[in-house]
Formats: C-alpha cells, structure tokens, sequence
C-alpha cells in the first residue's frame, strides 16, 4: 500500500519502532506456539514473550569482571537499534518501505549481520570459556551462511533488474511467484534464514546443553532483554524479506499476514525436525551444498534471461 | 616471540550446567574445538546411605536403599532383598520371583525411554525428546497401576513381594505392552535413518572391544561394543531362571550402538514381560521371614538398567545390617567416558557423557580421605572435624 | 537415509489433541491400589504394634488410652511418611490401608501434617491434655 507515513511515526510507533518490537513478540509467541504443538505439547500462553521481556528488565544487570564495561552495555543496544533501522527500508506489514534508496538490500542485509557481528563481540568480550566458545562458533556460523543467503536473495533482484527492496516487492506482485520459478533459491533463502537467525538445527552458536547460552551466558536484566528482542525484530524483517521476493510481494496488510505467517509455519516445522548440527557440520553443509546449490540456481537465472525472449517467440508468437 | 608456555583451555561441565541433570564436574582441556584432556570429579550427591542403613532395621533399611537412586529403585530394593533371603536361607515364592522381573522389566522400559529422551536432548532434537517422554507417561501408568506409586515402587518385602497382578491389570499391560512396542519400532527407526541424528551419533564416542574389556565397561555401554556382560544371563536370579532374556550385542561400539542395544533390550522385555503375564505361576506372594537374620556375609549381583549392580551385605545375627557396601553401574563406566572423550569435538562431549546413561545419585558412596596425620578408617567426630576445618 | 523422520509425527501432533493434562483444572485418575495418606480404623486394632516397630521414618505412633478397653489414637505424621505401606502389609487385622483419593496432601503450614486417628472423644481428651502443656516425649529415631 502506498501510504506514506511521517518519519519521526514511523521511527518511534508505527510500522516501525514500537509496533515492529510488539509485533516480534506476538511472531515469537506464534514459532513457540507452533513448535509446542508440533511436539504435543500446550505451550505458551500469548504474553509469554512479554512476561518475559519485562521479568528481564526487572533483574538486575550483573556486569562481570575482565571486560570492557562500555563496550558490554553498549552492544546489545548497537544489535537492537541495527535490527530496528534494517526495518526502515523493508515492506514492513505490507506498507511501503518507510525509507527507500537505491541498492538498499545490500545495506539492509549488512545491518541485519550487524546483530551477529554484536553477539561475536559480546561473546569474546568475557573471560567466561563458554562465552568464548559461542563467540567462535556465531562468528564461524556467519561467515558461512551469508554468502548463499546474499545470492539467493539477489536471484530475484537479478531477474527483476533492480536492488531496491521497495521496487522488487512492486514488481514482484505482477509477476509469477519466484517461489516457482527460482525454488532452489526459495530454498537456500529460508534455511539461510534460519541460521541467521541462530534457529534449531543451527543453534549451535548457542547450544543449550553444550556451551550453556554461549555468547549471551555473562548477559542477564537488561542487555538480554535487549538481544531477545532484536532477535525477535530479525526474524520479523526476515519473513517479510523472504516473502516479499519469493511470495510475490505485499500489496495489502492482510497479504503480508498471510504469507509472513504461513512461511513461519514452515519454519516451526523445520526447526522441530531435525538434530542440532555440530559447527563443523554446518560450516560443512553450507559450503558444500548451500554454496553449489545458489550458484546452480544463478546459473539457471542467467539462462533464463538470455533464453526467455527466445522462449516467448516460440510460445508467444 | 615468547610463546614457550602453550595455554590450556579448560572447559568446565558442571556441577551446574544445562547438560547435566544431575552435579559432578568434568573438565575438558580443549583446543580449539578437539579435547585433548579430560578428567572428573564426583560426590556431590553423596547422602550417607551406607552409614543411615547400620542404624535401621533390616526391614526399614529396605526402603532406605530404594531411595539410593529414583529411576532404579526396584533392582536397589530387589538386591537388597535377595540379598537378606541369602543370608537367611528363606526361598521367596515363585510367583513373587516372577513378579519382581515384572517389574524390574517394566522399570528397564521406563528407564530406556528417560534415556532416549535425554539422550536427544543433549543431541539439540527435542521432539524426539517430547515424544519420547509421552509415550514413557505409557509405563509410568502401568506401574502406578501396578505397585501403586510411578517411582519408588516399593514392590519388595523381605521375602516377596507386596502387590498382586489382577486379571484386569493384566489387559492394561498387554494394551500399553502393544502400544509401547510400535512406539519403540518407530524410534528405532528414527535412530538408525535420520540423516542429522546420525551425524551426530555415528562413529563418534567409538569404544572398541578391547578397550571395553580393559577399562571395566559394563551394561549397555560394553554390549554395544560387543562385551557379553549381562548378569540376567550370566547368573540369573528372581524370576529369570524360568523367564530368560536374550542378550543384545552390537559390534559398532560408537553411540549408534548404544541406541540400537538399548531399543533390543526394550524389545527383549516387552518379549518377557508378555511371557511371564501369560505363565504367571500361581501362589503365595511372601515367604515369613525371621527378623533377626544370622550371621554371613553374601553378595548380591542383579542387572540395574545402566549395568551390574552388586550389593555386598554383612550380618551380625542382630536385627541391623552391620555393614552394606553398594557398587552401582554407573561408577564403572566414567573411564570409559574419559578415555573416549579425547579426540573429538566439544559440541560432542554431551552425547558421549549421556552415553553412558550416568546415574550420578547413585554414583556417590564413601569416600576415602588419606592423609599422613590419619592413615585408618575414621569415626563420625573425625569426619566431622574435618569437614569443619576443609571449609573454613 | 531419510531427512526428516519425524514428520508424520509432527504432522500427527498438530491436529491431536496436547498430551498435556491440564491439572489442577483436569485430574487424572488414580488406580485403585494407589499409595495416599494412610487411614487407620481403631476399632480393629489390637494394639501389637508391629507396624510402628517397621515404619522407616518414624512417621506413626500409638498413644494407648486403654489397653485393656482397646481405645488408642494413632498420630501420624503426614511430612515423615515415605508411602511405602509397609505397615499395611504387618497389620494381621486390615485396620490400616493407603487412600487413593487423598494424595494432595501438600500445605503452606505444619499442622495439617499431624493427623490423629482414634473414637472422637479419644482424641478430645488427648488434645486437651497436650493443651494443658504436658510435656511431650520427643520423637525417636527409628531403631
């Protein structure tokens, strides 16, 4: 929709800002609920998140000893605010991009890492072995997603002959869903996603029963408040990325709905069905497949565009 | 540059950490991800049961040793048992013997599923934890039907057994037994197929054969690596002279060995426990036994879930045990642990420690403290002051 | 090799009902041997007490009024129990059996866990001698 909101509204309240960190919550609370269900279980009641986010805020902060005090409060604020401006050129509940410039999906994907990039230093800013250990394993996990999940997104931009977000999601509601015609693509993009995201099976940054909360465990009261919640904003802004290009776009609010919340359906499946990979592994996987897969389905583009005038010849004319 | 000293980096496990479920602590010396060291140290769960049984009576110590450990607390009670028969030369009945396989089988049931569940959970795949975890709810009921409560069964007295098994709750055995069995089939399944599942258990925790032997590994942890060690099959007791069980091997000796003898040993007692409700020998449920037991000394040898479990218990003719000693399963296989733990990733430490299916409670016994001031046995005023002085 | 085993079951999951009981709202039901708080009949009672001399923990006593007259009032103590009915199986007359309803036994004070079992006035008369500050006789360890 082409509503064009006041910029200091959109910072603060709406679509982004407040509304983006409530609407995190609400997300989160689907993908637990989602899970829980999966497993046979009840799960959650609807202000989990919530109840969550203020206990924590409530608790006391316990900065620990050996590390950079500045740099140990400032981090978590440095990942959510990065997760919140990303929000800014992204077609946030199907309105358009608040903040749109030309080549905007590199900028946009770069201040998604960013909240990585904060939990690697967080992590190797303590003496604390498990935090260290996480660190070394977020970190690792980065450098081996990004770059499918960067030339799986750009499949789309490349067909559509633009970088800017807005205008991939106008043009890609007139044309056919990228779902089907790049579906190697789609692929990579989701599971990227989910090790962005630090989502099982690729929580090995954070393995719960291995290296405690790996580069968050010095973290408690209001910097891991802050870090839960600018996970939940990431997952938000990459749902709607995702569906955005592979979905065929947003036109309405309702579309936005449907599509972000059907995605998380398969992503509350995927997350419930596999063992938690080992880094090695993971590293392994990317590398491996992630990598020949994205440049397979590249390929595959390139010949599309050179061949389609062809093929509409034939089948047009 | 001056870099003679190569610094170790110790990874602590414990005694607090999501990992376990129970304390102890083990320090891993990695580098990088690959541990190179490893060591442990138990005790923290030690509560003084050898010492609480010299002042209870025969009978009352009974209970006492139940609650060494809660998920084998039947083959504790049953040892215990056996054991004072011994000593008193008084025969339980058939049907009481057959009914203690019972449910020492159905509590082997439970305690596989608790495994496989923790043992996925420590591999990051919680539904099969959940999943697992419902359909253990399955025998949890059985044996509250049963015995009346869903751990510490207190089935045992000395010299038989206290409950009975009806015909009504004979169906509902062989209900859950049909249910749990398709159940386990699909897990097994899950176990040997599931491409990520293996990633994580094939080839990793490998223990071969012969390492097996030498470092003293019983239970289900030497089976997988092809040691024939069962004492239901060695020696058998209770019931299992009329009702013997096949044992289980596996060659493989990683941890997908482990799963796949530990899903065997569930089919083996869903096997058992169909045989005895169907030949369940009529008769008394207890045999009368006199309360002062006489003088002897016996040892007990009966297969808990996690291996041998071996009671030695002396009498003096009074109606108090003058001294048991228990050896649970679970204290043989930590070296085991530490042995195969060197060579392989930190992210896999988890899997290899539950592995073993540690039983940490039951683990803690008396500890020795030599020191050159007091080189003999000490009594209760000595370990006290000692205890006063280590933490001041 | 499969990928994603557990599929069927996640899928089966979704559209069962929540294994979960919801208690306090749902209470499952307990079989008919199950090992609540223990009840005792005086009236059958013979006074042997066989079943104080097994208890592990202590947790019964019997205070005799009369013995010749068979009035006794059995303290229990509810915090001390284990619930193993060892004393159900010494009893030759069945005046002790385990409840199967009453097992929610937890409270946030320490008087509901000492019971007193006995005729009424039995037990009227023994309150009141406690009242009156008689000293009590401090629990033996057992054995």
């Amino acid at each position: 929709m082409n509503v064009t909101f006041p910029p200091l509204l959109a910072l603060l309240l709406f679509p982004g800002g407040l509304f983006l960190l409530v609407s995190g919550m609400v997300f989160e609370y689907i993908d637990r609920k989602l899970i829980a269900r999966f497993q046979n279980r009840v799960g959650p009641r609807w202000f989990q998140p919530l109840a969550d986010f203020v206990k924590l805020l409530a608790k006391e902060e316990v900065i620990p000893t050996g590390t950079n005090r500045i740099l140990f409060v400032a981090l978590p604020i440095v990942a959510l605010t990065a997760a919140l401006t990303a929000a800014l050129s992204v077609p946030l509940f199907g309105f358009k991009p608040v903040f749109s410039y030309p080549a905007d999906l590199i900028a946009t994907l770069y201040l998604l890492s960013t909240m990585t990039l904060c939990i690697g230093l967080a992590g190797a800013n303590t003496e604390d072995r498990f935090s260290i250990v996480g660190a070394t394993r977020a970190l690792t996990q980065l450098f081996s997603y990004e770059a499918p999940f960067l030339l799986a997104l750009l499949g789309p931009a490349i067909v559509l002959g633009t970088w800017n977000i807005g205008e991939i999601n106008q043009s890609a509601t007139n044309t056919l869903w990228f779902i089907v015609s790049q579906p190697i693509g789609f692929l990579v993009a989701l599971i990227g996603l989910m090790g962005k995201l630090e989502l099982p099976p690729f929580d090995a940054p954070e393995a719960e029963t291995e290296i405690v909360a790996g580069a968050l465990t010095e973290y408690s009261g209001r910097g891991y408040a802050l870090f839960r919640i600018g996970r939940d904003v990431e997952l938000v802004i990459g749902l709607t990325l995702i569906s955005a290009f592979f979905l065929g776009g947003f036109t309405t609010p309702l579309d936005f709905l449907w599509k972000t919340l059907l995605l998380l359906l398969v992503t509350a499946a995927l997350q419930s069905l596999f063992a938690r990979l080992r880094i090695d592994q993971t590293v392994g996987l990317w590398w491996k497949i992630g990598a020949i897969l994205v440049l397979v389905q590249l390929l595959l583009i390139i010949l599309g565009t050179q061949l389609s005038p062809l093929v509409s010849r034939i089948f047009g004319g | 540059m001056d870099n003679k000293k190569i610094e170790t980096f110790v990874v602590p496990i414990g005694p607090q950490h999501p990992a376990l479920k129970e304390p102890g602590h083990f320090e891993f010396t990695v580098d990088g991800e690959i541990v190179t060291d490893a060591t442990a140290r138990l005790g923290f769960v030690h509560r003084g049961m050898e010492k609480g049984v010299e002042d209870r009576t025969w009978v009352q110590g009974l209970y006492l040793m139940e609650r060494v450990c809660g998920i084998c607390s039947h083959v504790h009670a049953m040892a215990f048992a056996l054991g004072a028969e011994k000593l008193a030369n008084v025969q339980a009945p058939p049907r009481a013997q057959a009914i203690r396989e019972l449910v020492g089988e159905l509590e082997r049931i439970h305690s596989h599923m608790l495994w496989l569940g923790v043992a996925a959970h420590e591999g990051g795949f919680d539904t099969l934890f959940m999943l697992s975890w419902r359909d253990r709810e399955t025998v949890m009921d059985l044996l509250e039907l049963v015995s009346g409560n869903r751990v510490n069964y207190s089935a045992n007295v000395l010299g038989g057994v206290k409950i009975d098994i009806s015909a009504a709750q004979k169906d509902e055995i062989l209900k859950g037994m049909d249910f749990l069995e398709e159940r386990s089939r699909h897990y097994m399944k899950v176990v040997t197929e599931d491409e990520t599942f293996l990633g994580r258990t094939r080839k990793i925790g490998v223990m071969a054969y012969e390492d097996a032997r030498v470092l003293g590994a019983i239970g289900p942890t030497a089976r997988a690596s092809g040691v024939a060690r069962d004492v239901r099959v060695e020696s058998p007791y209770a019931g299992y002279v009329d009702f013997p069980v096949n044992i289980q091997l596996s060659d493989a000796g990683d941890l997908e060995a482990r799963f796949v003898v530990r899903i065997n040993e569930l089919f083996e007692s869903y096997r058992v426990i169909r045989e005895i409700l169907e030949k369940l020998p009529p008769g008394d449920l207890a045999a009368r036994m006199p309360r002062r037991i006489p003088e002897g000394e016996t040892i007990s040898r009966v297969e808990a879930p996690r291996g041998e479990l071996l009671y030695f218990m002396k009498s003096n003719g009074t109606d108090k045990p003058e001294r048991i000693k228990v050896r649970t399963p679970s204290l043989c296989n930590w070296a085991s642990v530490l042995q195969t733990a060197i060579g392989h990733k930190l992210a896999d430490m988890p899997m290899i420690l539950a592995g073993i299916d540690p039983c940490f409670s039951c683990n803690d016994r008396m500890v020795t403290i030599k020191t050159p001031a007091n080189p003999d046995v000490w009594d209760w005023e000595t370990l006290r002051q000692f205890g006063i002085e280590y933490y001041k | 090799m499969t990928i994603g085993s557990m599929l069927g079951d996640i899928v089966k999951s979704f559209f069962k009902k929540p294994a979960t009981v919801k208690y306090p709202f749902v209470k499952q039901e307990t079989p008919e041997n199950f090992r609540g708080k223990l009840i005792y009949d005086p009236e059958k009672c013979s006074g042997c007490q066989l079943c104080i001399k097994d208890c592990p923990t202590g947790a019964i006593e019997l205070l005799v009024l009369d013995k010749v007259n068979k009035r006794f009032v059995m303290r229990y103590n509810l915090d001390k129990c284990t619930y193993c009915a060892q004393c159900v199986v010494n009893c030759r007359f069945n005046c002790l059996k385990m409840s199967e309803e009453q097992w929610e036994l937890a409270s946030t004070t320490k008087e509901p866990f000492e019971v007193y079992y006995g005729r009424e006035e039995d037990v009227k008369l023994l309150l009141e001698q406690a009242a009156l500050g008689e000293p009590e006789e401090p629990c033996k360890e057992p054995g």
